[in-house]
Parts: C-alpha cells; structure tokens; sequence
C-alpha cells in the first residue's frame, strides 16, 4: 500500500471525553488528535489507514441545532477531505444516535464519502441511515466498544479501497435493506431441495425471502352501550400544551405525557401545538383540535352520545420512535386507562 | 346476474353484454376505482392484476366485479389493495407503452373473456 | 413406470442437405425442414437459423424453447395429443439431442419481448446461452387470428423438435439416465421410513399467451391433475406462454424440469418423491381457492409431509402461491416456495403486498427489476424493432451506440421459478 487512506472521526461529547451531561450543549470541534474510540480505531486498520482527525459535538448541541450545526459539520468533513467517515457507535443512545444518523445521511448523500458507524438494532437512529451508511450491530451499552470497532474497521478498509463489501452477516454491519441479484453456485432447484431435506429433519435453513412480519392485534369487544362509556383521546401526533412542560421529543420519543382536560373544550391554539417534527405543522397549530379532535368527543359527551371523555388527554410523538418504545407506551398508557374505566380509546397519527 | 366490469379499455367497453363502468383515464385510475367498488360491497370476480410482467405494462386493465352486498368482502379488499401497492411499485417509474396500444387492448379484452368463462356459473 | 432418456450429446449445429447426427455435430436439412413446416398452410414463411453459445448473436423476441428428442421405445414419437396421437407418455426410451435447442421466434403481439444473448454479459442471465440453438422464425399466413397465430407459431416449434429429433432414433446415446418410480404402495413400502413428497407446479393458465398444455388440453379448464414425475420429461407437458420472459417455463423446462430432476435425485434417499400435481393458475378469485384447496386435498390423500411449490409468472399467480403455502402448512404439510421477486431497479423495495407468516421457506430466483446493460449484438436473429420493446418503457434504455439496458424480466429464463437458473436474491 503505498498511501494510507484517511479517515475522519465523529463522537459526542461523552466518548470525545470533553465531559458527560452537563457538556451536551458544546457546538461542534474538529480536533487535529484521534480522541476516543478513534483512537483504538486507528490501529484496527493495521497501517492502511489514518485517523485525520476527531469531530467532537455536543448532543443536545446537535439535536437543536440540526441544520445549523450539519452545515458546519459538512464544512469540517470537506475540509479534511476524508476516504471514510466514521461515526460512533452510539449503541443505543438515543440522542447521540439521531447525530450519528442525520450526520452519516449528509456526508454520504451531500459529499459522496462512504460512512461507517454503529448502533444497537433499537437505536432510534437506525432506520433512517441503514440504507446509506454501513451501520455496525452492537450492543446496547459501552461495553460493545471492543467488539464492535474491528468490524468497523474492517468495513472502513474495504469500503476506502474499493473492495466489494460481502454480506451483512459476514461483515457484521445490519441489512441495509438492499435485496441484490447475485448469480450463485447452485440453481433454485437445488437449493430448494436442500431447503426441504434440512426442513423435514429439523435442521436449520435460511430463507431466501425472509417475510415481514406484521404485528397483527385483534380488536377488542365492541362496546355495548356508547352513552354510558367513558373514551379517553390519545394521540401519536405530538400534541402538547404550552411550552411542552414534559419536553416530549419532538423525534425519537423516550417519553409520553397526560394533560388534564377535564375542563377544556378543545385542544386550542396557542394553549396547545405540536411539537412533532415530522410533518408540516402549518394546519396542526392552526387548530390542534384537527390533530386529536377533543372538540368533537366533548359535543358528544354534550349530546349524551357517548357518556364522558376521560379527564386525561395522552400524547407522544410518533416519528422515529423505535417499535420497542411505542409497545413500552402502549402498555403503560392502556394500563393506566384500564384501571381508571376508561371504555373506549380514540388513537389518532399524522 | 350480471358482472360489473370495470375497464380503461374502450375494446371491452364497445363490445360486453356485461355491465361496464369506463374509466377514462389510466390502469391505476382503473384499479382505484376497483377499490373503492369493493369498499362500498362488491365482491371480486377476476383478479386485478395479470398473470405476466409484460400485461403489468399494459395500458389498459379490466376488472370483473360480482355481487354487492350490505359488507365488504375482506378478501377482496386485501387483495385490490394489494394489488395497488404491487402495481405502483412497478409503474410508478415508468412511461406509457403506447405504440402497442391496440394489442393490449386486443390481449387485455380476450384474458377478459377467458375470466368470464372461467366462471362456473352467473345468474 | 420406468423412462430412460438417452443423451446423446450435441457440440455443434450446422446447416446442410440431410439432417443427421456425426461425432456431436447436428446437421440440419434445412430446405427439407422447411417445406416440411410449409405444409400447414397457416405457415407463409420460415428464416431458419443457428446461434452458437459465445457467438455475439441476440435472439428476439423468444416465443419458446423446445428440447429436440425422439422415442425410441414405448408410447408415440413427438407430443402426443398435439403434434401425435395420444399415448402414454413416461415409460420406455426417449433419445434427446442434449445440449441443443429449438428456438422459436416470432411476434404475435408487438408488445412481445424474451431475449437470449449468447454472448458475454447477457449469456450469465439466460440459461438457453449454453445450448446450441436451432431458430425457427415463422411468419404466418395474412388474416389469421390472434388464436391461430400462437397455436400455429406453437405447434411449428414442436414439429421442429420432432424432425430433428429423428436424427437422434438410431444412435447409441452418450449417456442414459434411468427414471423409475412405482406406485405409491409400493415405494412407501420400500421406503416406510423417507418423508413423502409432493411437487405442486403452478402454470399459467388465463387465455391467449398466457396458456399451459397437458397431452394437449388446455390446463385452463381442468382441475388440478396428479401426473407422474416422467410424464413431464416425457413431453407430456407443454408452454404456450409468450409474454412472461423471465419467469415463464418453456417448454424445454418441462421437458427438464429441475425440481423434477432434483427430487428425484432424492428419491428413495432422503425422500419417497410421489408425483407432480399440476396446478392451473387461474384469474377469477374462485378458480384460485377451488385450485389451491384441490390440489392440497391431493397432497394429503397422498399422505404428503412436504410439498414443493413452484410458481409461474408474476401478479396474480403470487395469490395463488401463497393460499397454497397456507393451506399447506395449516394441513401440516411443509412448503418450500420457488418464486422471484420485485425489489425495484435499486433493489431497495420491501415485499409489502402478498406476504404469509407461513411461507418460512422460499427460495428467489432473483430480482425481475435488476437492470443489465448488455452490449450490441453483431447479428440479431428475429425481429430487431422488438429491442426496444424490451425497455419496460423507460428513458435512457436504448443507448446511442445500440447498448441496450433492460430488467432481467426481458431475459429468457432469467429469474426461472422452477429454479432452472442459478440466480438469487440476498439482503445486503
């Protein structure tokens, strides 16, 4: 190898050891040294390679700063002129996962360098940079760091010198979704049998065409008598009084909120707007009513249509947020409305 | 009984005893309009896609609808939406076939007959 | 029922005055074959041609592939019930001119498509590239049908096979593969401890270019029928399929089915292989339901523990494929599928529509939207307009210096759901 390629190295505040929780909100840096996980990186690539540099930012930084703090990230990248971008692992932290996502994105979209980090399956991040960078699977804490860096690395190397990278579980980065036409050894034929003997003595065989599967929930009972039953309002669509008083997530939820609406009439401008950061707001702040339509259950409650609206409105906000959270919500949301009576649920999403 | 057919194909519409709903427009205005039949109760006949790519081309479809009842056949409904979704990703990318308009009209219109005599029995 | 079929092994085609067979070399009389095709008046005009495997020739448009062969021993030569008298077919001795083809081409719509590049790029996505290729392009009589058009485009293909074929009648083949199964008492008896299994093969059955034969009845309008597994290699079975490239089983795939060939490879093994049920694919929802169920409740009259399925076409038979697995498994009976895919050009779209929790074991003969660019042909048998019917109707398809990019669904047994080719799909 005659030049060694060069990589560029992004982490948060916390791996780029410049402080925990309290440093979160420091803007973005680009050291000269290799600070952290780069460090270890660095002799991962056996001499091929050489860490150029650390970019080093703030999570809370990042996450309200985005499109600001992307320009200036993007600006450091074209600088430093990198082979390889790498990012991370993030594992599964949330907020230090939607950087390492959203910069991964732009690099690889806006300046066309190959990107490799790494994150836990549930990370939030994921699902919106899969496609684009190679994404490492690790553990969800810290102490995947060992593990995961080699095959970061590794990935890093082929990816700088052009090398064709193999499967995802050969390469140990997660399917980025991407089914690819390959002409292979044996004909279909073939590999149909040899899928039918291991399927008939129990043994283990892969699908070629592995199914999504869909998580189906049967409906409950219908309700006997609407004008007797109590129907709670609940909402994905990030509804929330004035000033977000829980800081519900305007992306990526961690969290769900409960409003007393026992002596609103609606879900009205300005005591109420949307802090979901996944759609056009315009028309949901306009009237939020149009978002989780309380207006209309309390003129039923009026009418005797139904026969109360339940004192509590619930909120969060459904973009990005992993599946795993929202089955967490949900259990606890149905929990708490089932041991109050509550009948009746009205689920609205944007 | 008699089918409803709905169709893009002016062959089909000149030429079937069948009742016709003619869709001016495209295959997948056509296959809306399918949906929204069966959303409103009647039950599938044909399948609304074809049997080979090269007919998912094709600029013109037609669908046989049966009965219509106070309830949407959930199987029918599954499958025109599905069918949509299987349309468009094929479609969505693509510009008309029209310099062989009058085979496909020609093709689309016997499949359509062969569909009609596929059934047993209509009353 | 026992089949041998002598293979007598083909290393060239030429032209010439008499057809005959010498060291592998398959000669042709040309002039006799065609006046001999020319006595169905339906048939104007015959372009006789040869495409060798590495000659930088493209064939198009493909209207099928058929096996050249002749029965030495037992039944009648040809296709009976179609281009012979009806007899039983699977039993005796079939001699095959192994390692050529027939290839018919010729348009009965303008939207036909079906490519066979026998040179570099397009030859790994087509298996017909390794044969050597006898084509037959028919242009018909003015004035017929649509309907009499396929048949006598059809039927002429067959007629071919089986002229040639004769050259193969009095030689001592290279190879003889034996094809014996008993009845199913038997085999079970031999076998009590092997799993039984079945092969379901979907056909296309829906009307004009789209239509499947058995002993030459149209499978359109039968119920789901069991037939021995040499039947099928026995030219019991043939294509009148024009339209779906890529995933269509040619006639020549019948005759060499290779889910046939590889269960029977298992049979008495690891399996005790029953038969084959052949399954129409129809296009009204009843026809799908009365298929599936008939041909599970045959499966389990049989006592079948696993079934292959493998589809044809793309659309509409994708139901049927799938109400199959589930009746199936739900009967306790395990499937493997055989299907391809639509993944989009990128490879990056999911399979939303038509999707079964139990179809836990499929294999894909690939993606039907992958895009190869194959380069101009030095000669191009056929009709050379059709090329760019092949696009699929998309810009920047047909280059200037004659390139050609289309979706493997244009490639002649490109993405083979009998899993005849060796294409896949992985996730990346």
């Amino acid at each position: 190898m005659s030049e060694q390629f060069k990589v560029l190295y992004y982490v948060n505040q916390f791996f780029g050891q410049v402080g925990g929780e309290d440093k979160a909100g420091m803007p973005p840096e680009f050291r000269l040294e290799k600070i952290g996980p780069a460090q270890g990186f660095e002799g991962l690539l056996k001499g091929e390679g050489t860490v150029v540099g650390t970019i080093i930012c703030g999570d809370n930084y990042f996450n309200e700063n985005k499109s600001d703090v992307l320009e200036t990230i993007l600006n450091m990248v074209k600088e430093a002129a990198p082979d390889v971008f790498v990012a991370g692992p993030a594992f599964n932290a949330g907020r230090y996962g939607v950087a390492c996502s959203e910069i991964s994105k732009a690099v690889s979209q806006m300046l066309n360098i190959p990107v490799v980090t790494g994150m836990y399956v549930e990370n939030p991040g994921l699902d919106s940079c899969k496609a684009l960078a190679y994404v490492v699977s690790t553990s969800d804490s810290a102490g995947g760091m060992r593990k995961a860096l080699p095959s970061m690395a590794a990935l890093a190397c082929k990816l700088a010198k052009g090398i064709e990278v193999g499967t995802p579980e050969k390469e140990g980065y997660i399917a980025r979704g991407i089914r690819k036409t390959l002409i292979v050894e044996k004909k279909g034929s073939q590999r149909a049998v040899e899928m039918l003997l291991a399927r008939l003595k129990g043994q283990p065989f892969e699908t070629e065409m592995p199914m999504p599967i869909f998580d189906v929930v049967n409906p409950a009972e219908p309700i006997k008598d609407l004008s007797k039953a109590t129907i709670a309002l609940c909402t994905s669509g990030g509804i929330v009084p004035e000033g977000n008083p829980d800081k519900i997530q305007s992306a990526s939820a961690q969290k769900w909120g409960k409003y007393d609406v026992s002596e609103t009439h609606g879900l009205e401008a300005p005591c109420y707007y949307t802090t979901h950061g996944g759609y056009d707001p315009v028309y949901a702040n306009e009237i939020p009513d149009r978002v989780a339509p309380l207006d209309v259950l309390k003129e039923f409650e009026a009418e005797g249509y139904i026969g109360k609206v339940f004192d509590w409105f619930y909120t969060t906000t459904g973009t990005g947020t992993a599946v795993s959270k929202s089955i967490e919500f949900g259990i606890q949301i149905g929990a708490e409305l089932k041991a109050s009576g509550v009948e009746g649920v009205i689920l609205t999403s944007t | 009984m008699k089918n409803l057919i709905i169709t893009n194909n002016p062959a089909v519409a000149e030429k079937n005893n069948n009742t016709v709903l003619f869709v001016d427009g495209s295959v997948e205005e056509t296959l809306i309009m399918v949906r929204d039949k069966v959303h409103s109760g009647y039950e599938l006949i044909s399948h609304p896609l074809a049997a080979s790519l090269r007919m998912m081309f094709s600029p013109f479809r037609s669908v046989i609808l049966g009965k219509k009842s106070n309830k949407i056949d959930a199987f029918s409904a599954e499958i025109i939406e599905d069918s949509i979704i299987k349309y468009k990703r094929h479609m969505d990318f693509r510009k008309k076939d029209s310099a062989n308009c009058e085979d496909y009209k020609m093709i689309d219109l016997i499949l359509l007959e062969s569909a009609i005599h596929e059934q047993a029995v209509t009353w | 029922m026992k089949l041998e079929i002598g293979r007598i092994y083909i290393k060239d085609i030429q032209l010439g005055n008499e057809t005959s067979v010498k060291d592998g070399v398959l000669t042709v009389d040309k002039d006799g074959l065609i006046s001999n095709l020319k006595e169905d008046e339906r048939i104007r005009d015959v372009v006789i041609d040869v495409a060798k495997p590495g000659e930088k020739v493209r064939i198009i448009p493909v209207k099928d592939v058929i096996e050249p062969r002749v029965k030495v021993q037992g039944g009648n030569n040809g296709f009976p019930g179609v281009t012979s008298k009806q007899a039983q077919c699977g039993e005796g001795r079939t001699h095959v001119l192994y390692g050529a083809a027939v290839v018919t081409v010729g348009d009965i719509v303008g939207f036909q498509e079906g490519v066979i590049d026998m040179w570099g790029e397009g030859a790994k996505w087509t298996p017909f590239s390794k044969t050597y290729n006898l084509t037959v392009d028919i242009q018909v009589a003015a004035g017929l049908n649509p309907h009499t058009h396929e048949e006598t485009v059809r039927i002429a293909g067959l007629r071919v096979a089986e002229f040639i074929g004769l050259a193969g009648e009095n030689l001592t083949p290279d190879e003889v593969l034996t094809f014996e199964i008993g009845s199913i008492f038997e085999e079970t008896a031999k076998y009590p401890d092997l799993p039984k299994v079945v092969y379901a093969e979907m056909n296309i059955t829906q009307g004009l270019l789209h239509d499947t034969y058995i002993y030459g009845v149209n499978q359109s309008g039968i119920l789901p029928a069991l037939l021995h597994a040499n039947e099928e290699l026995d030219n019991a079975v043939i294509s009148g399929n024009c339209v779906a490239a890529c995933d269509k089983i040619t006639t020549y795939q019948h005759q060499n089915n290779s889910v046939i060939y590889d269960l029977y490879a298992q049979h008495g093994k690891e399996i005790n292989f029953l038969g084959v049920i052949m399954v129409p694919e129809h296009t009204t929802l009843a026809g799908k339901l009365r298929a599936s169920d008939y041909t599970v409740k045959l499966a389990k009259m049989l006592g079948a523990d696993a079934v292959v399925v493998s589809e044809e076409g793309y659309g509409n038979p994708d139901s049927d494929l799938l109400m199959i697995c589930k009746k199936c498994e739900k009967s306790g009976i395990k499937t493997v599928l055989i299907t391809d895919e639509c993944a989009g050009r990128d490879g990056m779209s999911q399979p939303l529509a038509d999707t079964a929790v139990e179809a836990v074991a499929v294999v894909s003969g690939g993606n039907v939207s992958h895009v190869v660019t194959l380069p101009p042909a030095d000669k191009v048998i056929g009709n050379a307009a059709a090329i760019s019917v092949l696009s699929g109707g998309w810009e920047g398809s047909l280059l200037e210096d004659g390139t050609l990019m289309c979706e493997l669904n244009a490639v002649i047994g490109a993405t083979s759901e009998i899993g005849f080719h060796n294409v896949t799909c992985r996730l990346y």
